[in-house]
């Protein structure tokens, strides 16, 4: 096949560009994998320079020939090719519940088309929120250019029409609203970049490894009294991805990790439901905890159970909130992470998707938006933080650019946000954190590897004294200590019928965060007591304006960010499989924060009658 | 994958107040014009399998006894609490499914996966009014149990599956205490009420089969499906696609009635289809699928050849096919048409529970012991049927999914309505389950279909029948008839809130001349309403085929099949099927343009 036809699109990579993945490969390799070099998964049997080309060879002819009569041509072409393959496996009591391999190949093609500068993205068309100029297709296991050619063209013919909709209802919404064709551009020009090498990465754990560590672990759950019901899965997995765009991009990445979920769930004197859970991520089976670890995490997850269901229902409070380890890495990815991107809302979504949508930073640019001793990095292209693997770094977002380190926040001050090709004004450029998509079709900026840093960190004792110090001045009886929220796409496993369901769906306020699975009220003498039922208010952005304390040794959390909210996990529950391996990979680091006040309540879902008949084996 | 399809509208109803006495309906007028036919029955041959047989005490599992020890356990306290619970049924079905697809000579999926999947059925109250019985407004059907597709550790291990077993019995127990609170209530307010149960019991069936294996060679069927899918992707067709999907199934059933089953089979299943839109958009497709019960038992390469001549053969012809006009006219069903055709008009109205519904339409409710269709006619579903003319049947099977025995059941005798498929939701006229509670894993069972046979006592040979047709063109004065070689489903409407209607989607339909001349035409559906498509049937052929295919209901994917005799059918209403306002790619296809390899 010749290639003269997209070489003024696609040129080819040159020499040194192997050097350049090898490099990558090395910065982004965890620690564990640099101390004994692990096995490497083979290349892709799928997806070869031959799919690749024949993929270029649609785009090229797609960019000369496709038009409608009467209306624009495209004027950006995207394709991304993503491979997965995946092992994983889930184990109750001792004995495996699901075990599977999947093998995967898809291509997305993303067309862009405009007029008079307006283009056709990010916009939400009334009543058919799929029209978005994003269309998408399986490809072959193994490498098959032909059918990779017919499945590009069909793709792009698809997302072409697509796009000429979603411009035509735009350029209708702007009309009627007044709007025009005026407003910043929706779309970055870029530098095309090559990097055709493949990144190789370690070889998946085996299906057989995972399911008999599973079943190993979740055997120290066995007949345990006071667990109703308890599950552990791990996971393996490899992404790979290949961009072709029609700004002269081809270039490749691809992502590793290894994760493992213990989940166990109880249910406390009052017959309120109860959840515990322990994650780890990390790039290979090598940065997990070994089983010996795991085992007595299963036995802490038990011994947590039991003392929730004599802890206390929490009370109403309002006050300060100290958060600790898992707590404030939570607090940071629910209440802050959201609002950092700077991709504008879709035009045309709803309004009540758009106060949940996040952004509330976009107008503060400039602006104090945290006390003054914090700051906040977003750092795609580092691999570790504090000698542990993270997993939220990449080469390549997903719109094809360079994952960049950004300066968020320098000293309280709002520096940057985290942008994709989407602009939010004219002088706005990408920085690499293309990652979620929305309604609209377009990317938005994500955080990736986030890191919080505080000047003047205290050790744990000394913060925790800070904190009883402001109990004291505002004359309350204790201070509340949080160490952990829930992650509904790791605990949802619905016990409750249809009417509990759809009780819990007219209740839920969507805006707060997850409820708190580790809370404490700490008086004045420092005793803690463990609570349960503990959700926090709303945490306003502003809120972290009044962090008035934060700890010294940071906590490095990795976890897999669903694109699904809270109410849809619990809704669903955990389907069959409950696979550890959907979301996005994602990590923070942060001291312990301390907030000057907070609201707290509490919370009685899940409460219910208590079993007829005791467990089996008289537990 | 998915050739019959059942009216959605089932499934959106609140009832359960049916059974009351019911008026007759009117008479039908049945075949004012008789068609003398020979006095020859239509050829059928079957030959079938008892339930019982094969029974095999000694391959008894493990699971079995953990599940009849935890619903003892169960049974034994709930029985005796203030909402006490008169029947409890655990199902655990493993299922290993295996699916591989190819598309235009590579293979394109590839996929092994097992699981496990329980189900409780837990009923409080008493049989006369429980849990189950729907309220007199709840639409959206907030009082039903919600399905849940709950896991079980593999193996045998006793304390791993008993606690999930009481994990799921624990919710289900709540759930239907809280529902039946809701009934109570509801039957409080009701002026109307009726004396029909909500459950009939059953006898305890005792069966233990043999553990099945699934055996096959892997590499050798990759490259089959991807010969298969390259051959396929030819003449006009822009997709070619080939497939199998084999499945290990392995189901335990026990109740508190003592009832305890152990049923262990195989099933495969090839599918070849090929596509592409026609110029004014509408989607054309060809599929021909191939059911056995073991791998080996699908078509070799030289059937799967000309099974791939006559999909690529059909689409290519559709593709040049112009668009049929409405019609209303005499028509013939061939025999698998006719088959999908009386599956999608007559058996899914036939169906127990839908007699029931308050808001179904309860089409056949009043016709009990009434002619329905011609009196050389009778319908017939019968899952212990294995072969019939030699083709095995996919609607075959020993025990339904509430543990009751299949059991061949008469629905029309010499043209006469005479009983209904029934679950153990009991009808005034069918108070008892005659085997046909079917479901997917995962669902509550509903009456299912399972190999519907539709038997002529007279008959004509299949050159006959279009002669007849022909003569019919005549006399009606019509420019051609019509001729239906496949339906691909359809849908029919058996909701009260809307007309009693039908419309099925033919795939290959013919316009055949009083010449003799065929012409085929596309982008058309039938319609029309059961009781009066049912009378105007005036004749069957002697040859009889089979549909074996996949039917989704409210209780999911069930395999069945439908076999009958093509039939001449008086008048049929023809309709211009939707086409969606769509346009072919603006680019030819890439390879096309260059001349190179499709």
């Amino acid at each position: 096949m010749s290639r003269s036809a997209h070489h003024r699109l696609r040129p080819r990579p040159a020499r040194h560009l192997g050097l350049l993945a090898a490099a990558a490969l090395l910065a982004l390799s965890s620690p564990a994998a640099a101390k004994k070099a692990a096995p490497l998964a083979p290349p892709s049997q799928a997806v070869t320079e031959a799919i690749v080309d024949a993929i270029a060879e649609e785009m090229d002819r797609a960019l000369a020939q496709l038009e409608l009569p009467g209306a624009p041509r495209p004027y950006h072409i995207s394709y991304k090719v993503t491979e997965v393959v995946v092992n994983d496996a889930v184990a109750s009591l001792g004995h495996a519940t699901s075990k599977k391999h999947r093998h995967f190949v898809n291509l997305e093609c993303r067309v862009r088309v405009k007029i008079d500068g307006l283009d056709s993205g990010n916009f939400v068309v009334a009543g058919a929120e799929a029209i978005d100029g994003v269309a998408g297709t399986s490809l072959p296991l193994e490498a098959t250019p032909r059918i990779a050619r017919r499945a590009a063209w069909q793709v792009t013919d698809q997302a072409y029409k697509e796009a000429l909709i979603q411009l035509r209802n735009k350029l209708d919404a702007r009309t009627a609203s007044g709007a025009g064709k005026s407003a910043p551009p929706s779309w970055t020009e870029v530098k095309g970049m090559v990097g055709e090498e493949e990144v190789r990465v370690p070889r998946l754990e085996s299906l057989e490894d995972i399911v008999g560590r599973a079943e190993r672990v979740s055997a120290e759950l066995r007949g345990v009294p006071g667990l109703r019901d308890s599950r552990v899965a791990l996971t393996s997995f490899l992404e790979r991805r290949w961009y072709l765009t029609s700004d002269g991009t081809s270039i490749t990445d691809t992502r590793r990790v290894s994760g493992v979920m213990l989940v166990v769930h109880g249910q406390a004197a009052d017959g309120q439901e109860l959840a515990q859970y322990f994650t780890r991520y990390g790039q290979t089976a090598a940065d997990l905890p070994t089983d010996a670890e795991l085992s007595r995490e299963a036995r802490n997850l038990a011994a947590t159970i039991d003392a929730l269901g004599r802890a206390p229902l929490i009370g109403r409070y309002a006050g300060p909130v100290l958060f600790e380890g898992e707590g404030a890495a939570g607090i940071v990815r629910y209440t802050l992470a959201p609002h950092l991107g700077g991709t504008p809302l879709p035009e045309g979504l709803r309004p009540q998707e758009a106060k949940l949508f996040g952004g509330a930073l976009a107008d503060k640019l400039g602006l104090r938006v945290m006390t003054p001793f914090l700051s906040i990095v977003d750092d795609p292209t580092t691999a570790t933080s504090h000698g542990k693997a993270i997993i939220g770094g990449y080469r390549i977002d997903d719109e094809g650019v360079s994952g960049q380190r950004v300066e968020v926040v320098k000293d309280g001050v709002l520096r940057s946000l985290l942008t994709t090709r989407t602009p939010a004004s004219p002088t706005d450029t990408s920085n690499g954190h293309a990652r979620r998509t929305a309604k609209g079709g377009a990317f938005h900026g994500t955080a990736t590897n986030l890191f919080v840093t505080a000047r003047g960190g205290l050790p744990p004792a000394a913060l925790k004294k800070r904190l009883l110090a402001e109990v004291r001045a505002a004359g309350l009886p204790h201070g509340i200590i949080i160490r952990r929220f829930d992650d509904a796409a790791v605990t949802a496993a619905s016990e409750m019928s249809r009417r509990e369901l759809l009780q819990m769906l007219s209740n839920a306020d969507q805006s707060l965060p997850p409820p708190a699975l580790l809370a404490y009220r700490v008086t004045p003498d420092g005793k803690e007591e463990r609570v349960r039922g503990a959700q926090l208010g709303e945490v306003p952005i502003k809120a972290w304006r009044d962090v008035i304390a934060a700890g010294k040794t940071p906590t490095v959390f990795n976890f897999l960010a669903s694109t699904d909210g809270y109410l849809e996990h619990k809704l669903g529950g955990v389907d069959d499989g409950f696979v550890p391996s959907s979301g996005i990979e994602s990590s923070v680091t942060t001291p312990d924060l301390l907030f000057k006040e907070l609201d707290l309540r509490p919370s009685t879902t899940g409460l219910r009658a208590r079993p007829a008949v005791p467990p089996p084996g008289g537990r | 994958m998915t050739p019959l399809v059942a009216g959605v509208a089932i499934a959106c109803g609140p009832g359960g107040r049916g059974g009351a006495t019911v008026k007759p309906g009117p008479d039908l007028p049945l075949a004012d014009r008789p068609t003398e036919l020979p006095a020859v029955p239509a050829r059928i041959e079957t030959t079938t399998i008892a339930p019982d047989d094969g029974h095999t005490p000694a391959a008894r599992s493990a699971v079995l006894d953990v599940m009849v020890a935890e619903n003892q356990r169960w049974m034994a306290t709930l029985g005796k609490l203030p909402d006490p619970a008169y029947y409890l049924a655990y199902q655990i079905v493993e299922q290993r499914i295996v699916a591989l697809d190819a598309e235009g000579g590579a293979l394109i999926g590839d996929s092994d996966e097992t699981d496990r999947i329980l189900d409780v059925e837990l009923r409080v109250g008493a049989p006369e009014l429980d849990n189950t019985r729907s309220l007199s407004d709840d639409p959206n059907g907030f009082n039903e149990p919600l399905p849940r597709r709950a896991v079980v550790p593999f193996g045998t291990d006793g304390p791993a599956i008993a606690n999930h077993l009481w994990l799921e019995t624990d919710r289900r127990y709540r759930e239907a205490v809280q529902a039946l609170t809701y009934v109570r209530q509801d039957q409080r307010t009701l002026g109307r009420k009726t004396g029909v149960p909500d459950f009939a019991a059953g006898k305890r069936e005792v069966y233990i089969g043999k553990p099945a294996t699934l055996a096959f060679d892997k590499a050798a069927w990759e490259g089959r499906l991807k010969r298969c899918s390259g051959r396929a992707l030819r003449g006009a067709a822009t997709r070619g696609s080939c497939g199998v999907v084999f499945v290990l199934n392995t189901a335990w059933f026990v109740n508190s009635e003592g009832t305890e089953l152990q049923l262990s089979w195989t099933t495969a299943q090839l599918s070849i289809s090929v596509g592409v839109k026609a110029d004014d958009g509408q989607g054309l497709s060809r599929l021909e699928q191939a059911f056995a019960q073991t791998p080996d038992g699908l078509p070799d390469d030289v059937a799967v050849d000309k099974l791939i001549d006559t999909v690529t053969r059909d689409l290519d012809a559709l593709h040049k096919a112009p668009l049929a006009e409405p019609y209303v006219g005499p028509a013939i069903l061939e025999g698998r048409a006719a088959g999908v055709f009386f599956h999608e008009v007559f058996g899914h109205r036939i169906e127990g529970h839908r007699q029931k519904d308050d808001t179904s339409g309860q089409t056949f409710s009043s016709y009990v012991g009434r002619d329905i269709m011609p009196s050389w006619l009778s319908v017939f579903d019968d899952p212990t049927l294995a072969t019939l003319n030699g083709q095995p049947l996919n609607g075959f099977y020993r025990f339904d999914d509430e543990g009751v025995r299949a059991r061949r059941v008469d629905l029309v005798k010499d043209g006469k309505l005479v009983d209904f498929l029934m679950s153990r939701n009991p009808i005034g006229a069918s108070p008892a389950s005659n085997g046909h509670g079917r479901k997917q894993p995962g669902l509550d069972p509903v009456a299912r279909q399972g190999n519907l046979v539709v038997a002529a006592a007279r008959s004509v040979e299949r050159a006959d029948l279009e002669k007849l047709l022909l003569e019919e063109v005549k006399r009606q004065g019509r420019p051609y008839g019509m001729v239906f070689t496949d339906i691909s489903g359809g849908f029919t409407n058996t909701s009260a809130f809307a007309p009693q209607a039908f419309k099925v989607n033919p795939v290959l339909a013919y316009r055949l001349y009083p010449d003799g001349r065929r012409e085929l035409v596309r982008g058309i559906d039938i319609s029309g309403t059961p009781l009066v498509a049912l009378q105007s049937i005036r004749a069957a052929s002697r040859e009889v085929e089979t549909f074996n295919g996949m039917c989704g209901a409210e209780s999911g994917w069930v395999p069945v099949s439908a076999s009958a005799p093509s039939l001449l059918v008086e008048k049929l209403e023809i309709e211009r099927s939707f086409i969606p306002p769509d346009r072919p790619p603006v680019l030819g296809p890439p390879s096309l343009e260059k001349g190179g390899p499709r």
